[in-house]
């Protein structure tokens, strides 16, 4: 009998609790049909409030102007871009084990890709909150879009990168969008043929598309996944890529530099697979789902984790080093003196950022601990904050210290509403999310079952006989 | 369940291919020496730059070999394991090349003390207000002592590899415990060698032993370029001799569909290189700071200009057009075609990358350059040709055989 696929004993099961397919269905399907618990209406009433205080703080700061912002002349970036690439970096995860890991094939995607996705799109949405309100008068948004109007002709500027990412950012969005939506049809589709009420039929159908799981939808279905993981690979490359534009084209010391494209893609991957550990460390216990996201799962990605932040580590050191051998007073100024060096005004926050994300990091070289999930929330956590950190490092350290002494800004700090406004977007954020989990299914129940008989505990445990035969045997008996 | 053909022996044709090139490199070198080795200061320096850029581009691009080896094994790859013996047999180049690299570094530095090549060797370095504050990296015995430390654990790392990787051949390997046990060797020795690629490719060695002879001239991007350089011509290389090894009818249990993933490597690591190239070039372009656009005034502007765009057209605008199509990578003459054409086209940007700084007032490229190359390209035949004779074909015991053996793309 020829085999499609063999995965040796070694590896760990993908699926654990000898399941079945109905039992696939009914464990990823029982929160969304049983009531909510306390403690999801606890967390989603905090989010909600967040998201409330957050829109007080955006309506102050478009009732009253930027002045609600503790921005300066010298300092005119702060917290609103640190914030937006961080969230943009968050973004990155979702894209990236959904598009790249399906092209290499990497099974253990098929247990975290739901959430994640779904955690991009939300990030995504928080992301584009802060360069929308940063405009000031935001009613003029729409002048970002290029057309041809009764402006003057008044055109966008094509050459600045920041128009860059406004396509960069909505083209993402809307593929990475296309692409969660449609691998949720067919398990809109399982929802809605065991929905017991007509409301939920109906809702869930017009969900669903009218998906009858007919071979021609399967067909069809897979290779639209397929060209849309191959749009969406250059497109998780291309948006930090850009953000990193934002920067890199400049000529400010700090931000021009010629490595920033990869290590900000590094760096967004690495924030983003931060997020989804911190947030599937909770869902897998909350949800009842570890059969489903094991510890193998959350091994594989605290491996991507030492892995971006030993990248990132690589890139600052790369940088502080030419910020030495260039021999440029301005360079060597900012890498030396306004962030390595520690007694500097804002020294404290490039240290922070190197524990946290180069340092720390490390401790993932060791098997036991990429196993433990206290250390795995803690340093899911530690690791979101150094990459805020980071964000802030490039932005505020390399534009305190003007070209000239008199325009030193030697103090920012944020104001009430613009930390307002921060905490907002994770209101934002976690709305969607415990939304999400109580109506979506959020696993992916169509693609467990699809690699369930090849990486099932069941499927490992019947494998002794193909594990103990010579190759040659194996081939004869398996391969064609 | 017919028996595999596991033992590599090296056809007579081989063989002569391989002496023949040596023969032809070695007889222009031999020229070489002669006419431009001996000439002034300006012929001396385009000598010596060529046998340079040529020793570290064939050096890197074996040590590629060993590269791919461990970062599939950090990544718990499967698929590669029944063509594995091949990387590890490119692998077996790398203290050769290693050598030679070693003596062409040591020679310019401390025999020659040319300052034409590195700038910073020169009596002036100590009075230029730049360069005599880059001295603290680049001076004489830090050249030395990180070479030699580079090469030397690049040599000590990969021979660990491959003497773990011979386990496999024993039927003792068989089982679940010594199975994990090898894996689980197998991934400590290859995260040793990966972190001290990242800490020389990946950083040090390029601007030690290249960005270096545009002294005053720096780009953070540097290493990464040149490894995503060196790596995508390791790829094609270990493609070329998986065909060579298919067409005479060996490695029964590789067929199209790992063929088909190699072709992606290639393609997709062209894109990385493409990705690369645009980033550093279009960042220096678009800031328009001198001290940097320096790099690519004789580059973009000058005599230099033909191979700068041959070197884009090879490297990025013929693999995404030939090997976007699936049917293009599981073909094995496009796949030879496109292999030789990527490592030609790396070379040519090694070659951008040196002689460009070394020879600014015309392109030196032509039969010296072809005639070195030669030499390289004989020396990995011949030595490529003994270690596959060396070992079985086939790691039979490998634990992921079985994956490797059923796989498709």
């Amino acid at each position: 009998m020829a085999h499609l696929k063999y995965e040796s004993q070694l590896r760990e099961p993908l699926v654990t609790g000898n399941k079945d397919y109905h039992q696939v269905t009914e464990d990823i399907c029982r929160p969304i049909e049983a009531k909510p618990t306390k403690l999801w209406y606890v967390g989603f009433y905090i989010a909600v409030a967040l998201l409330m205080f957050g829109v007080y703080s955006v309506y102050r700061e478009v009732t009253y102007g930027i002045g609600q912002w503790n921005l300066n002349k010298t300092i005119g970036w702060g917290w609103d871009i640190t914030n937006f690439v961080w969230w943009v970096g968050i973004g990155h995860a979702g894209t990236l084990i959904s598009a790249i890991l399906l092209l290499f094939r990497q099974g253990w995607r098929t247990g975290v890709n739901r959430a994640a996705e779904a955690m991009t799109i939300f990030a995504v949405m928080c992301a584009g909150q802060f360069p929308i309100f940063h405009m000031g008068r935001v009613w003029m948004a729409f002048f970002v879009l290029p057309y041809p109007n009764t402006r003057g002709p008044l055109w966008v500027n094509f050459n600045s990168p920041l128009l860059w990412d406004v396509f960069a950012i909505s083209t993402y969005f809307t593929v990475s969008l296309l692409f969660w939506y449609s691998g949720l049809l067919p398990d809109f589709a399982t929802v809605r043929d065991r929905a017991k009420t007509k409301l939920r039929k109906l809702l869930y159908g017009v969900a669903a598309f009218g998906w009858t799981g007919s071979t021609k939808h399967w067909q069809r279905h897979e290779s639209l996944s397929l060209v849309l993981a191959g749009l969406s690979t250059p497109l998780v490359l291309s948006v930090h890529t850009i953000v990193s534009f934002d920067f890199a084209t400049s000529v400010i010391p700090g931000w021009h530099t010629t490595i920033f494209p990869p290590y900000f893609v590094a760096g967004a991957v690495f924030s983003g697979f931060a997020m989804v550990q911190s947030l599937m460390v909770i869902v897998r216990k909350v949800f009842a789902l570890e059969d489903y996201i094991t510890l193998g799962h959350i091994e594989a990605m605290n491996k991507v984790i030492v892995l971006t932040g030993s990248i990132v580590g690589c890139a600052y050191l790369t940088e502080l080093f030419m910020g030495w051998y260039s021999q440029n007073k301005y360079e060597g100024y900012t890498f030396w003196y306004s962030r390595a060096n520690l007694f500097s005004p804002y020294g404290w926050s490039y240290w922070g950022m190197m524990a946290c994300n180069v340092i720390s990091p490390q401790i993932f070289w060791f098997r036991k601990m990429r196993r433990n999930l206290f250390v795995t929330f803690f340093m899911s956590v530690l690791v979101n904050i150094g990459m805020w950190f980071e964000r802030f490092v490039i932005i505020v350290t390399s534009l305190y210290r003007d070209y000239l002494p008199s325009s030193w800004s030697v103090y920012y700090s944020p104001s009430t509403w613009e930390i307002g406004f921060y905490l907002g977007t994770f209101g934002l954020f976690f709305t969607c999310f415990f939304l999400f989990a109580k109506y979506f299914p959020v696993v992916a129940i169509a693609e467990i079952k699809s690699v369930l008989k090849t990486t099932g505990d069941t499927q490992k445990d019947g494998m002794d006989k193909q594990e103990e035969m010579q190759p040659e045997e194996f081939v004869h008996e398996y391969a064609h | 369940m017919a028996s595999i053909r596991e033992q590599f022996e090296i056809p007579g044709k081989m063989k002569t291919w391989a002496l023949g090139l040596i023969a032809v490199g070695v007889l222009a070198m031999i020229i070489g020496l002669v006419t431009k080795g001996m000439g002034d200061e300006h012929e001396k320096t385009v000598f010596i730059g060529t046998l340079m850029y040529n020793s570290l581009f064939f050096m890197l691009i074996c040590n590629a070999s060993m590269f791919f080896i461990c970062a599939t094994t950090l990544a718990m790859g499967g698929w590669q394991v029944v063509f594995r013996r091949i990387p590890e047999a490119i692998s077996t180049l790398v203290p050769i090349f290693g050598g030679i690299a070693w003596v062409v570094l040591m020679y310019i530095v401390f025999i020659d003390h040319n300052h034409h090549i590195y700038h910073w060797l020169s009596e002036e370095a100590k009075t230029d207000h730049i360069l005599s504050g880059k001295l603290g990296f680049l001076n004489p015995v830090f050249f030395l002592i990180w070479t030699t430390l580079a090469i030397g654990l690049w040599i000590i790392l990969g021979a660990k590899m491959r003497k773990l990787s011979s386990e496999a051949d024993e039927a003792a390997l068989r089982g679940e415990e010594p199975g994990k046990s090898f894996v689980w060797r197998n991934t400590v020795s290859a995260s040793l060698f990966i972190v001290w690629f990242a800490l020389t490719v990946g950083s040090t060695v390029p601007w030690l032993w290249m960005m270096s002879i545009d002294a005053h001239w720096y780009s953070t991007m540097y290493s990464w370029y040149t490894f995503a350089s060196s790596f995508v011509a390791g790829m094609s290389l270990i493609a070329l001799f998986v065909i060579y090894l298919k067409n005479k009818g060996y490695l029964e249990y590789t067929n199209q569909e790992h063929l088909h993933d190699i072709g992606k490597f290639m393609f997709a690591f062209s894109i990385f290189w493409t990705y690369l190239w645009f980033s550093q070039y279009m960042l220096i372009w678009y800031a328009n700071i001198p001290e940097e656009t320096i790099y690519f005034k004789t580059r973009v502007q000058g005599p230099y200009k033909g191979l700068f765009f041959l070197n884009l057209i090879i490297n990025f605008v013929c693999p995404i057009l030939i090997l976007m199509k699936r049917s293009a990578k599981r073909n094995y003459t496009l796949m030879t075609f496109m292999a030789v054409l990527i490592i030609f086209g790396h070379w040519i940007d090694f070659h951008q990358m040196v002689m460009g700084s070394l020879s600014k007032e015309h392109v030196t490229l032509g039969w010296l350059d072809f005639g070195i190359a030669a030499f390289f390209i004989g020396m990995i035949i011949l030595f490529t040709g003994r270690a596959l004779a060396k070992k079985p074909l086939v790691p039979k015991y490998h634990p992921f055989l079985k994956e490797s053996v059923i796989h498709h793309t």
